[in-house]
Formats: C-alpha cells, sequence, structure tokens
C-alpha cells in the first residue's frame, strides 16, 4: 500500500513540474535560511558556555558617578577584584584582564600581534581553555611565562606539527622586546569566547599602571569565581552595601553624593544581555528574537506556498480522488496517500536545503563574521532540528488540503470542472495576504534600515575622512618620533601628517575638567584627545575661533623645578563651550585646569568622535605628542596604492622592531557599524527571499487560474477582448491582495522602523516616499509576475481552447 | 438482490425544488443484466448512482442483498460497496498516474488484499482480456477501447456481484463498443448482474430487461 502511495506521490510530482519545483524550491529556501538563522541564533546563545564554570563566573562592571554624571563601564580599576575577594567568602577568586595588540617575534618571524591577553595568574583555572601542553595550575605564575594557542605555535614554530607541541614548550618568544618562556599551549579560543586571545601572559607584564591596586584608572576586565551560582543575588547587595561604607568611599576619594558600585553579570548572559561591551561588541538579544520571527516568516510564506497550490490544484485532481473512493478507498487511506505527498515534498526540500545551506556557508560567514565550517549543516543537531522542523512544516502544509480532498463527496468531485469554492477561498486569499503583508513589511523596514546606515556613513562628520591613513606606532619608535614625523610627511603623496592617541573617529579617552569664570567653578565631564602639531589642518576640521597648537606651545609644558610651571594649551569643541555658558569668541584665552592649567586656544566646530548612537558631547583637545599612538596622514586621493607602498619603504628603512601596518580611517569609521551593517544585510536578504518565495507561490497560483480559465479567455477573446482586458482580468484579483496587504504592512513597518531608528541620535526622517516606493514596487512585482501567464494565455489561439472537449 | 421503494431524489434550487428522482421503485433480481434508457436529464445516471451508493436519495428506502443500506453507518455502506460493486464509466476514469497493471491493482490494495495474491488476480485478469502485453502502459498510451476494457477489468477484479455501466460505449466507436458489451452478456452468464445505462437501442438489446425513464419517473 506505501509502495502505491510513493509511486502515485512521485509520478504526480513529476508530472506538474510547475508546481513541484515551486513548492520543493521554496520549501527549501524557507529551510535552509531557518537552518542558517538558527546556527547562528545557537551560535549566539552559546557564547562561553563552554566554560565548565560558566555558571558561577560572574564580569564585574563599574557603576560611578562624579560631578554629577552617572557612568557604567564594564572595565574596574585594579583593586576591585582582590579586594573584594579578600571581603567577602563567597567570591572564590579573581582575574583581571587586558587584551592589546604587540609585535611578536621568534628570530625572522615577526608579527604585529592583535590579540595578547595579559591576566592574572588563576586566568586558566577560572576559565575552560583546555592545554595540549603544559600545566594550567602553573602556566602565569610568573612574569616571564607565556602561553600561546594551537595556532600560533604552528605559526611561530612550525616544527610542533611534526615533533609535537610539547616540543615549544620552554622556548622563547619575544614580546615588545621582552623574552618569554612558553609555558603552555592551549587549543585555539572557540569563536563563542568573549575573551579572545592567542597569547597569554601575567597580569603585571602590563607596566606600572597595572601594578598595585587602585579603585580608579578603569582599564581591565575583571572576573570573579563564585564558590555558588545562587550566591549571586545576595553578593550583589553586599557588595553595594560595603561600597557604600564610609570607609571605602574615604579611600576611593568620593566625596558628597559622589558614589563607586560593582555588578555582577553571569558570564553566560554577558553577549547577549549586557549593554557594555567588553573585549568585542556584545550581541543582543533583540537580534536574536527578530531573527528568529524573520525564520519562521520566511518558511510560513513558503508553507503558505505549499498549501495554496495544493488546494488550487485540487481540480486536476478531482478525478483521481473521486475514482479512488469508487474503487473503496477510505477517507482514511485517500488523507494518507495526500500527506505522503506533502512529506515527500517536505524531504526533497530538505534535502535541497542542507545542499543548499552548505554552499552558502561561505557566504553567510562573511555577513555574520562567523567562521563556520560547511561541515556543520552535517552534525546530528542541525540535522534532528532540520528533519523535526521539515516534519512540523509538510504536516502543517499537508493537513488542509489533505483534509479537503479526502473528505469531499465522490458525486461532486466526478462532475466536471469541480473546483473548490467558498470557505477555502477565503484561506488562500488570506495566506496571501499574510505573505505579503510580511514582503512588503521587510521590504519597507529594510529600506528604513539602509536609509540610516546610508545616512550614517556619508553624514558630514565633522571632519574629512577620505585619504586618511593610520599608521599605529610604539615602542621604540618613540625614541624617534619627531624624525619619523618629518621623514612619512615628506613621502611624495602625502599632503599633511599629524599624530594622536585615539583616532578621531572614535575616542574613548574619558577625562574631566574645571573652569573658572566670574560666574564661578564649573566641573565638567569630557572626552579628551592628546594630539599632536598640525591636527585640524591634517584632519579638515574647521575652527570656530582661534587657532590650531603651534610649535610654541610645548614652551609652556616647562617641566624644569618638578613641573611647577607647566601649563598646557588647549582647544575645546563648540559643545563644551555653550556647556560653560561661553561663546565661541569668549573662549579664546580662558583658563581650564585638565589636571595641568592652560589656555583655550581654539574652539573647534563639533565633530563626530563616536558612533551616530551618541550625540556629540564636550571634548577636549591637548597638544601631547609622546602619548601618540597613531600617525594620521592626508594622502592625495590620485596614487593611494603607490603612496602607501612608499609609506612601507620609508617605514622598512627606519623602523626595525615593528612591521608596518596601516589602516584608512574611513575603514574603521565603517566598523563602527559592522553589525548594524551585518543586522541590515540579513534584513535585505530576508526581504527579498520572502518577496521571491511570496511571487513563487503567486505565479504558481495565477498559472493554475489561468488554465481553469482557458476556455472563458477563449471565449473572451472569440467577443473581442483585448489582450488588456485579459491581463487585467487574470492580474486583478491578485493585485487587490496584494493592495489590501500594503495597507496593513505599511503602518507595521511605520512603527518598527520608527522604533528602530530610535536608537540613533542622529537620525533620518521617516519619508513617505519609502512606503510609496516599497507599495508600488510590490504591485509592479505582482504584476509582472501574474500577468506572465495572463498575456501566453492571452496570446494562445482561442479556437484552440474552445475546441476540445 | 436490489429492491429500491418510493425513491425521491432532489435539489433545492432558490424556493423551487428541483425533481431528479420520483418515486422509483425497481426490484433487480440476482443473475438479470438491466438496460436504463431515458434521454439526458432523465435521472439515469443518478439512478445508477443511488443503486452503486455513491448517492444517497432524498426519501425512500434501498434494500441491497436484503440489507437496508440506507441505514448503515458510512464504514458499513463502503465495505459493501467495495466487495460487491463494481463500477464502469463512460469517461473510463483511470488513474493517469498509474499502469495498466496498477489500475488493476488499486482497489485490491483498498481491500489490504496481500501483495502476492494481488498479483495472481491481476495476472489473471490481464490474461483473460488479453491484455497482458500493455500492463506497463500508462492510459493515455492506450486507445479508447483498451482503457475500457482496462476499466472493465479493474472493476471485475474484486469479484463483484453487481457491475454498474454508465454509459460504458458512449466514447467508444461501435466495434469497440460491439466487443465491450459482448464481454459484458459473457460476464453476465457467468451470474454476474449487470445495470447500465446507455443511449443506444442497439446496446440496450443486450440486455434482459429495459427501464425507460422520463423525467425522473419510470415509464416502461
Amino acid at each position: 500500500m506505501w509502495r502505491n502511495y510513493f509511486k502515485t506521490s512521485f509520478r504526480n510530482l513529476l508530472k506538474n513540474k510547475l508546481y513541484t519545483g515551486i513548492n520543493i524550491f521554496g520549501l527549501a529556501i524557507g529551510l535552509s535560511a531557518c537552518l542558517l538563522i538558527g546556527l547562528y541564533i545557537r551560535h549566539e546563545m552559546s557564547y562561553d558556555t563552554f566554560n565548565s564554570n560558566a555558571d558561577r563566573i560572574v564580569r564585574l562592571t563599574m557603576e560611578y558617578r562624579q560631578a554629577g554624571t552617572v557612568n557604567t563601564t564594564a572595565t574596574t580599576g585594579t583593586k576591585a577584584g582582590p579586594q573584594l575577594t579578600r571581603t567577602f567568602p563567597a567570591i572564590e577568586s579573581y582575574v583581571r584582564t587586558f587584551i592589546k595588540s604587540n609585535v611578536v617575534k621568534n628570530g625572522d618571524k615577526m608579527f604585529d600581534e592583535p590579540h595578547i591577553l595579559y591576566a592574572d595568574s588563576l586566568f586558566f583555572k577560572i576559565f575552560t581553555f583546555p592545554f595540549i601542553a603544559g600545566n594550567t595550575a602553573t602556566a602565569l605564575d610568573a612574569p616571564d611565562k607565556m602561553v600561546i594557542t594551537k595556532s600560533m605555535a604552528e605559526k611561530y614554530f612550525p616544527e610542533v606539527k611534526t615533533m609535537g607541541y610539547a616540543t615549544a614548550l620552554d622556548k622563547t618568544l619575544t614580546c615588545n622586546d621582552k623574552d618569554y618562556k612558553i609555558s603552555g599551549i592551549c587549543n585555539d579560543v572557540p569563536d563563542n569566547s568573549q575573551i579572545k586571545f592567542d597569547f597569554a601572559t601575567a597580569f603585571s607584564n602590563l607596566g606600572n599602571h597595572a601594578k598595585g591596586e587602585t579603585w580608579w584608572t578603569a582599564n581591565w576586565i575583571t572576573y570573579l569565581l563564585l564558590h555558588q551560582e545562587k550566591d549571586i543575588p545576595r553578593l550583589q547587595s553586599d557588595i553595594t552595601h560595603y561600597m557604600n561604607s564610609t570607609d571605602v568611599k574615604a579611600d576611593a576619594g568620593l566625596t558628597g553624593n559622589d558614589y563607586l558600585n560593582f555588578h555582577l553579570e553571569p558570564l553566560k548572559k554577558v553577549h547577549l544581555y549586557s549593554n557594555l561591551p567588553g573585549f568585542e561588541p556584545n550581541g543582543s538579544i533583540k537580534i536574536i528574537y527578530l531573527f528568529s520571527i524573520i525564520a519562521f516568516l520566511i518558511l510560513l510564506i513558503a508553507s503558505a506556498n505549499y498549501t495554496n497550490l495544493s488546494t488550487a490544484q485540487s481540480s486536476e485532481r478531482s478525478a483521481e480522488i473521486g475514482m479512488r473512493k469508487v474503487l473503496g478507498a477510505s477517507k482514511r487511506q485517500v488523507f494518507i496517500q495526500f500527506m505522503t505527498e506533502a512529506f515527500l515534498m517536505g524531504f526533497l526540500a530538505a534535502f535541497l536545503a542542507i545542499a543548499l545551506s552548505i554552499f552558502f556557508i561561505p557566504l553567510f560567514n562573511q555577513i555574520t563574521g562567523i567562521a563556520f565550517k560547511s561541515t556543520i549543516v552535517l552534525q546530528p543537531y542541525p540535522l534532528l532540528s532540520l528533519l523535526g522542523i521539515t516534519l512540523l512544516i509538510s504536516f502543517l502544509a499537508g493537513l488542509y488540503p489533505s483534509l479537503i480532498l479526502s473528505g469531499t463527496q465522490v458525486m461532486g468531485i466526478l462532475k466536471k470542472g469541480f473546483t473548490f469554492t467558498g470557505g477555502k477561498n477565503w484561506l488562500r486569499k488570506s495566506l496571501i495576504v499574510v505573505q505579503f503583508c510580511i514582503s512588503v513589511f521587510l521590504i519597507i523596514y529594510t529600506l528604513i534600515i539602509l536609509q540610516q546606515m546610508n545616512y550614517m556613513k556619508s553624514k558630514n562628520l565633522g571632519y574629512d575622512q577620505s585619504h586618511l591613513v593610520v599608521l599605529p606606532i610604539g615602542g621604540k619608535m618613540m625614541d624617534q618620533f619627531k624624525s619619523l614625523e618629518t621623514a612619512f610627511g615628506a613621502v611624495p603623496g602625502v599632503e599633511s601628517i599629524t599624530a594622536s592617541y585615539d583616532t578621531p573617529e572614535f575616542v574613548e579617552w574619558g577625562d574631566g575638567i574645571s573652569a573658572q569664570d566670574d560666574k564661578g567653578t564649573h566641573d565638567v565631564s569630557v572626552n579628551a584627545m592628546p594630539v599632536d602639531l598640525n591636527f585640524i589642518n591634517t584632519l579638515g576640521m574647521h575652527l570656530v575661533a582661534g587657532r590650531d597648537f603651534q610649535e610654541t606651545d610645548f614652551a609652556k609644558q616647562d617641566t624644569s623645578n618638578d613641573g611647577a610651571n607647566y601649563h598646557n594649551t588647549y582647544m575645546i569643541n563648540e559643545t563644551l563651550a555653550k556647556k560653560l555658558g561661553w561663546s565661541a569668541q569668549e573662549a579664546i584665552g580662558k583658563k581650564i585646569d585638565k589636571g595641568v592649567t592652560g589656555e583655550v586656544v581654539g574652539v573647534v566646530k563639533d565633530f563626530n568622535y563616536s558612533s551616530l548612537h551618541d550625540p556629540i558631547g564636550p571634548m577636549v583637545l591637548f597638544l601631547q605628542r609622546e602619548l601618540s599612538r597613531n600617525f594620521i596622514l592626508r594622502i592625495q586621493g590620485n596614487d593611494i596604492k603607490g603612496t602607501v607602498s612608499r609609506l612601507e619603504e620609508t617605514w622598512k628603512q627606519r623602523v626595525t622592531d615593528r612591521p608596518f601596518n596601516y589602516h584608512f580611517l574611513d575603514d574603521s569609521y565603517n566598523k563602527l557599524y559592522l553589525s548594524e551593517d551585518r543586522s541590515a544585510t540579513l534584513f535585505s536578504i530576508a526581504a527579498v527571499l520572502a518577496i521571491i518565495l511570496a511571487c513563487l507561490g503567486l505565479f504558481g497560483l495565477s498559472a493554475f487560474s489561468t488554465l481553469q480559465r482557458t476556455k472563458e479567455i477563449g471565449v473572451r477573446r472569440v467577443l473581442g477582448a483585448t489582450m488588456g482586458n485579459i491581463v487585467f482580468l487574470i492580474s486583478k484579483n491578485f493585485l487587490q491582495l496584494v493592495i489590501v496587504s500594503i495597507m496593513i504592512a505599511i503602518p507595521l513597518a511605520w512603527l518598527a522602523g520608527r522604533n528602530w531608528i530610535q536608537d540613533y541620535s542622529y537620525r533620518i526622517e521617516i519619508n513617505w516616499l519609502t512606503f510609496l516606493l516599497a507599495g508600488i514596487a510590490a504591485l509592479i512585482i505582482t504584476f509582472i509576475t501574474v500577468s506572465f501567464q495572463a498575456i501566453r494565455a492571452a496570446f494562445s489561439n482561442p479556437v484552440k481552447s474552445l475546441r476540445s472537449e | 438482490m436490489i429492491a429500491l421503494k418510493n425513491i425521491f431524489k432532489w435539489y433545492n434550487t432558490g424556493i423551487n425544488r428541483t425533481f431528479i428522482l420520483k418515486d422509483i421503485s425497481l426490484n433487480v433480481a440476482e443473475g438479470e443484466f438491466i438496460s436504463i434508457m431515458g434521454p439526458s436529464g432523465s435521472g439515469k445516471s443518478t439512478l445508477l448512482h443511488v443503486i452503486g451508493l455513491l448517492d444517497a436519495p432524498n426519501e425512500g428506502s434501498y434494500s441491497f442483498m436484503g440489507e437496508n443500506v440506507l441505514a448503515l453507518k458510512e464504514k458499513k455502506r463502503s465495505e459493501i460497496f467495495k466487495t460487491h460493486i463494481g463500477f464502469v464509466f463512460q469517461a473510463y476514469h483511470l488513474i493517469d498516474e498509474l499502469t495498466v497493471y496498477e489500475n488493476i491493482e488499486t482497489p485490491l490494495i483498498y481491500q489490504n488484499i496481500k501483495s502476492s495474491e494481488r498479483k495472481s488476480m491481476v495476472a489473471d485478469i490481464l490474461d483473460r482480456f488479453q491484455i497482458v502485453g500493455k500492463k506497463d502502459l500508462f492510459p493515455n498510451q492506450l486507445s479508447g477501447g483498451q482503457q475500457q476494457l482496462v476499466g472493465i477489468a479493474r472493476a471485475l477484479i474484486v469479484h463483484p456481484k453487481l457491475i454498474l455501466a454508465d454509459e460504458p460505449t458512449g466514447n467508444l466507436n461501435s466495434k469497440q463498443g460491439t466487443e465491450i458489451m459482448n464481454l459484458f452478456k459473457e460476464l453476465n452468464q457467468e451470474g454476474v448482474t449487470i445495470i447500465q445505462v446507455t443511449h443506444s437501442e442497439k446496446n440496450a438489446e443486450y440486455g434482459s430487461r429495459i427501464i425507460e425513464l422520463l423525467d425522473g419517473r419510470i415509464v416502461g
């Protein structure tokens, strides 16, 4: 009996190639999208769970109030970890961590390594990064020890691949001119770890500012290991209480309303739930929900196609069903037969989906930034999920047609030209409306996101981002800073050069100033930026009043007499001037104090120094070239490649302890929006998929509806209907449904889009043209899809369609 | 075998009631070969469908082999129908996706007959109808006469006591038609009760009794 079912199902699928193709292809796309999104969600949800202590580890974040403003950061001072561990028995141990880049050398192998972890000695006891050689307990117990990952071992000691990884132990690597002994080799850090490192060494190697204990200078990320997970709420309130005690406040130098407090974030919640970025930007549970919804919607569209096409096709199948019933088939048997067909279709789609997923994994990796291997699709978990979803979808999509077809009276079916009417058409129409609602919604939503992204990337930031090259500098280079700057500045193609600590697209340096005038003292929290001469000019910023720093300003930095007469010069931005109650002109010559007093020599026009999520705040530029971490060069646009290669030549002649490294400022600016970019790309793809799937369904439906009306079309043609009349006749009903969909989708998309751009301080106005455009696009696409069939029908010779029967 | 008593069948069209069958009473004994004749729309096919349990009358009683079938439950009725009645249609109604062999086999599948048994039963009937060579062809590869032969083979495969034929030769040329009618006669002689609907006087002659319908009433 099953053989018979399968045989009939197979032959039916083969017979209706268009219908089968649309269904299998559509379902496969839906399933594949679901599978990939599922992998992504699973990856995000699995963050840090590989740590065997994950439940007991918390990240310590800091909240403090100073000068009237409350700040929160994921970083703490050096004191928080040790002091809290000493105070509270619920805490088993702590680890303070920091990741930075440095130059690593072994003989002639020299690379600028971006992920060097500095951590307290218990790091490998608290976190689970299994060793393939060495001892986790002693790996970081002395300052000259270093743990490296498997791939780093292969990179710096290629012989380990043949001789075994243990042979790298006790070998020497040079990092920032200091020699380290390899004390352990661990597996590569998994993608779903919030701490990503290639090298790990003792925290004390960070230098003087990491030694000793202080509540402030919050640069380090501190993790605590607790004895029990359930202690977290209790410990949280104990810590708050403790940090508010008079002794601790005095110890932290806090007065008045100022306070300092720490919060415990369970390790597994950091990635998706924390709003404080740590070593890397966090994911977002909101995005997880959004993508789950999208996966569901795409599947819904694909399944709706199946249901619609099967019911539409029912008239074609009526003779067969009727005959089967006459031959003695029970309702149940016919039901099972049609369900078999649905499941067969589902499984064919699932197989195709696996192939599609494997094919699209590289592209998917590019979009998400995760390095999935293609084989991940073939692992039990994704396969079982796919199986489950396929069964469910096949069942749901096949249920309605199967019930309808098996439940019909034999006599009705045996009559010619039988079609299902009434309730079922209503279902079909609703499904089409739902499909196009989803599609139009996604199109509008995506357009809004793309407009915002485009706006952010093209917004005038207050300086000229184009053709700015950044060369990261450090180490011994600082000794010959001035001559290097002159040399790079003289390279043909370089228009001007300056240097700074942060680059202007993302300033992290937080500071505070106080200023005095006739209205009294003003304390203001600011961002600050140590820069070199020529900064304003090189970056193309505008001065509203005053001047740029100049050579003579260095003279004020008088280090004699223990710095008693040391002064600095400052430039402030318009926002700070306004905050201090000064006009730009008034500000010139005023004194401000930022640890060191100095004169304001210029007021710079506001520029964005952070992502456009944040408004421009008060900002101070001060002249201090020895703090520079980057040269910034403006180069001519006509020979960028040549200029960069000349810069590299100059670098290699003069710098021996660092490899040449550069990037363009607009690239790093665009990186600020990496996660938004990814979401936007995924949304665009989802929107395109949705409209394609919905149109596939319409294409199939219009083919059937045209087929059913072949005779009617023939008669109308004979009676003198034009092609336009025929096309209108067929398209009318579908277009009506799409118009209804657009009407429903527009307000929903408007609400959702408005909600999305709310996160940005600098945002677009949602334009009604967007809605108009999306609506018209949907209509045109629908019209083309549907009229394709209609035109074909209208072209066919009416005599032919009328002769038969 | 069949006893119809005061059968009425109607459709409601707006406020009017359109009668298809009016007060039909009919007895058919086992072994009869009956031809139902009448103009288009006289209710011939409906009467055949009522007899074949494909359609239920609005009024009246119907006993089939001593059982009041109208009172039976759907399941029991379909059981009787499956085992005792074979249908032959004017348009053959073969299943396009199945081969000749599979078409004939289908009723056996629905009766849950074992595969090996099915094989021999189908082989027998293919043999008898001399269509062994066509068993792997699909319906659209056969001529009309051949298709109807398969249709009859399919109806006979379950060894029905009653064959209901709705204009079995309507789509055939006269030679093919004669062949089919001869086949029916043969079957009737073997003891199968046959009721056929036909337009053709000539074909009606094959029957042992002719029933004339006009506007839903038996007139002769």
